[in-house]
């Protein structure tokens, strides 16, 4: 008996230290990765698609490393700079990343297999071209609409059910809208945005395809006739045109123009079709049955892409080359763009997934969502992700500059072609 | 007797020598540390800046040797030179910097009603970090911000202007909201210069019937040259090259490039267009721009001092 018991406690005392050795040895199985992100769908989405990760990966903890969307680039930069940082890094696709590629690590292969099921990938290879390196994956669909607030419309007279199709039709609502003390097109965002947003939905009217491809080759100059009917286009929303609310071009506006829409104090917002600021944050705001959602007007009739959709992939994640952990981070970027973070996405956030297999009935329901998904149904290049960093900086204080009347736009110009000049991307 | 000499002089020497030796063991470890960090962490980094400004670099990819070509590419951007001029107008402001702090210093110096009040508070603003002074601004100073309301309410609406949004008042704002953030010091710098001035001399002044100006800029002001020799290289410096959470904060160098000045364009080009190079080279002309101002207010300061013995 005392043999046998003597031989339990053995058993015992060895199977305590042997739990003690495991323990640590357990702990080091799981791989914890650092995502450098800006939220797109907002805080509630990524805490679920974390958790849904971490649930389908238990080998591998995400810690999440969220800078706002406007300060990105100047926490990015230092990243790229000193080859160190995060596991993963969110990019804005096209251009903006091809710009960074040297910070991300070519997809292999089986990871590029995760992209058969989305329904395009090109903007996170390089020069739009699936058949050239691919240094991310993205998870949903991007571009541009205008936002109108039904009840505003109506205040002024205007027939909500048939907004502005027109630049002609647009000066008209406006003078509507700023009549009855409101503002008609709220407009501003910290950072380069509101000019980056604006730039496709102007350029459709003077450019095709090809131009749009020259674009990104650095190929067609500033000075060119169409792009400075684009700029002189642009500059006119708050000069000639007033469209928009006097502070727009501050870069450090606040309250920003999402904010002045929500309030109910404007007529018309023009910013994305997903992520933070979207239909759903709107319809959140005015009551959803207010909120419409229409393309941009359209300034030149018979331009071919002037009825088009400027759509994008929303953003993609890729793995940065100094990673440690590039085999876990991998599966982090497979799984953004799976099946399961679609369903989220569209469930959770509200947004346009690009995957194929998504669940049709996981987006929620409401008639502005319902105007985008047939406005998204005609894409084409979104050009502002074909600008170099250099240009979309340009382009931004260039737009402030002009709408506050510093400078014409024969010197906007001038400092466009001086940032395509400047451009590296485009050099090559 | 001269051989005596001699050996007894040389004995002295050796003495001498012998006394040295601690002394100048602990000069050298005195000097060195300072010297080595000098070198590592200013001498070495300028350099090494120098040295990038010559390449070309493109992210992370292996630079290439571009000899003067950012320099060329520098002077043709026309934001860098904005940039300058701005740096210049805001240099413009250097009076104001140096003669309000003085003012408040001897306000609360010579005990002026409510001294105790901005004795507890004058520092207090220095304290806050720079960056959250640059977010504290921008709530305050946005169109609908509490500013703009209170000058509203008092009936002054017309200046109630967008104070971060205009092409002039953008630079004006960033410059007051820097002064704000900084004055503090220099009231500090100012009281501890004041200290050391006799009160039999401010006696002497106010029994001769000065009254606070003819005080200020006849007696304290000549009697301080120094302390404020010292607050201007100060304040010269600051305002060319610590601005930079201020400008991060409230205007990104906008509105356009209203607010740009060059340590802000040395991070944009550096870590948003990640062109290290031409960011090298914008640092350089920097680093010599604030050179040559602070030599010459240095070397004004040394003339006056020389001046007044």
């Amino acid at each position: 008996m005392r043999v046998v018991l003597k031989a339990g406690w053995r058993i015992a005392a060895g199977a305590v230290a042997l739990a003690a050795m495991m323990g640590p040895a357990l702990a080091q199985d799981v791989t914890t990765i650092r995502v450098l992100n800006w939220q797109p769908g907002g805080p509630d989405y990524w805490t679920q698609l974390v958790a849904a990760f971490e649930k389908a990966n238990p080998d591998v903890k995400v810690e999440l490393e969220t800078v706002p969307f406007d300060r990105y680039p100047s926490v990015q930069g230092p990243y790229i700079a000193t080859k160190s940082g995060p596991d993963v890094m969110e990019n804005n696709a096209g251009l903006e990343l091809f710009d960074r590629r040297s910070a991300y690590v070519q997809l292999p292969e089986d990871v590029l297999a995760a992209a058969g099921d989305l329904i395009t990938y090109s903007g996170g290879c390089l020069n739009y071209d699936t058949t050239q390196p691919c240094y991310g994956l993205p998870f949903g669909y991007q571009g541009n609409v205008m936002y109108y607030n039904k009840t505003v419309l109506t205040e002024a007279g205007l027939d909500a059910a048939n907004p502005p199709k027109t630049w002609d039709e647009m000066d008209a609502a406006c003078t509507a809208v700023k009549a009855i003390g409101k503002t008609c097109l709220a407009h501003g965002m910290t950072g380069v945005f509101p000019a980056y947003w604006n730039f496709p939905e102007v350029a459709r009217n003077f450019l095709t395809e090809d131009d749009m491809r020259a674009i990104m080759a650095g190929k067609l100059p500033w000075t060119d006739p169409k792009m400075v009917s684009i700029l002189e286009a642009m500059a006119s929303i708050g000069t000639t045109r007033g469209w928009i609310n006097s502070s727009s071009p501050s870069i450090s506006m606040l309250p920003d123009g999402a904010d002045i829409f929500q309030s109910g104090n404007a007529a018309f917002a023009s910013t994305i079709i997903a992520d933070a600021v979207n239909w759903a944050a709107f319809g959140a705001a005015l009551g959803d049955e207010n909120v419409g959602a229409m393309s941009w007007p359209v300034l030149v009739a018979d331009a071919p892409l002037a009825h088009s959709f400027s759509g994008t992939e929303s953003s993609v994640f890729g793995v940065t080359p100094w990673s440690t952990k590039q085999e876990a981070a991998f599966k982090f970027v497979k799984f953004v763009a799976g099946v399961e973070n679609a369903n989220l996405l569209a469930s959770v956030a509200g947004g346009i997934s690009l995957n194929k297999n998504v669940d049709p009935n996981a987006l929620p329901k409401s008639q502005a969502l319902a105007q985008i998904q047939e406005i998204i149904k005609t894409p084409t290049l979104h050009v502002g992700v074909l600008l170099s960093g250099q240009e979309a900086d340009a382009l931004a204080r260039g737009w402030q500059e002009v709408t506050l009347g510093t400078i014409t736009v024969a010197d906007w110009t001038a400092q466009m072609q001086t940032a395509l000049e400047e451009s590296p991307s485009k050099a090559q | 007797m001269t051989q005596i000499h001699q050996s007894s002089s040389s004995g002295l020497t050796r003495a001498k020598k012998r006394r040295m030796r601690p002394e100048l063991i602990l000069g050298i470890a005195l000097v060195v540390p300072g010297i080595a960090l000098a070198v590592v962490f200013k001498l070495v980094p300028l350099v090494r800046a120098f040295i990038l400004s010559l390449y070309h670099t493109r992210g992370f990819e292996e630079p290439k040797f571009a000899f003067l070509a950012n320099y060329a590419s520098m002077f043709k951007d026309p934001v860098f030179v904005t940039s300058f001029k701005n740096a210049a107008l805001v240099f413009v402001t250097l009076p104001v910097w140096i003669f309000l702090p003085l003012v408040l210093a001897l306000l609360i110096f010579q005990r002026s009603p409510g001294w105790k009040l901005f004795r507890a508070v004058y520092f207090l603003p220095y304290m806050i970090a720079p960056i959250v002074v640059g977010i504290m601004f921008r709530q305050i100073l946005a169109p609908d911000g509490p500013l703009n309301a209170f000058l509203i309410f008092i009936g002054l609406a017309p200046l109630a202007i967008e104070w971060l949004n205009g092409a002039t008042s953008a630079l004006f704002s960033l410059t007051a909201v820097a002064l704000w953030s900084f004055f503090g010091l220099g009231v500090l710098t100012y009281l501890s210069g004041l200290s050391t001035v006799p009160d039999e001399v401010i006696e002497a002044a106010r029994l001769d019937g000065a009254g606070f100006w003819r005080l200020l800029i006849e007696i304290v002001t000549p009697l301080l040259k120094p302390v404020i020799g010292y607050w201007t290289v100060l304040c010269t410096s600051s305002m060319l090259i610590w601005m930079f959470p201020l400008i991060y904060a409230l205007t990104r160098g906008g509105p356009g490039s209203a607010t740009m000045l060059p340590e802000y364009l040395v991070f944009t080009t550096t870590f948003e267009f990640l062109n290290r190079g031409k960011g090298a080279a914008i640092g350089m002309a920097l680093f010599v721009f604030a050179a040559i101002v602070s030599a010459f207010v240095v070397r004004r300061m040394y003339a006056e001092g020389k001046a007044s013995k």
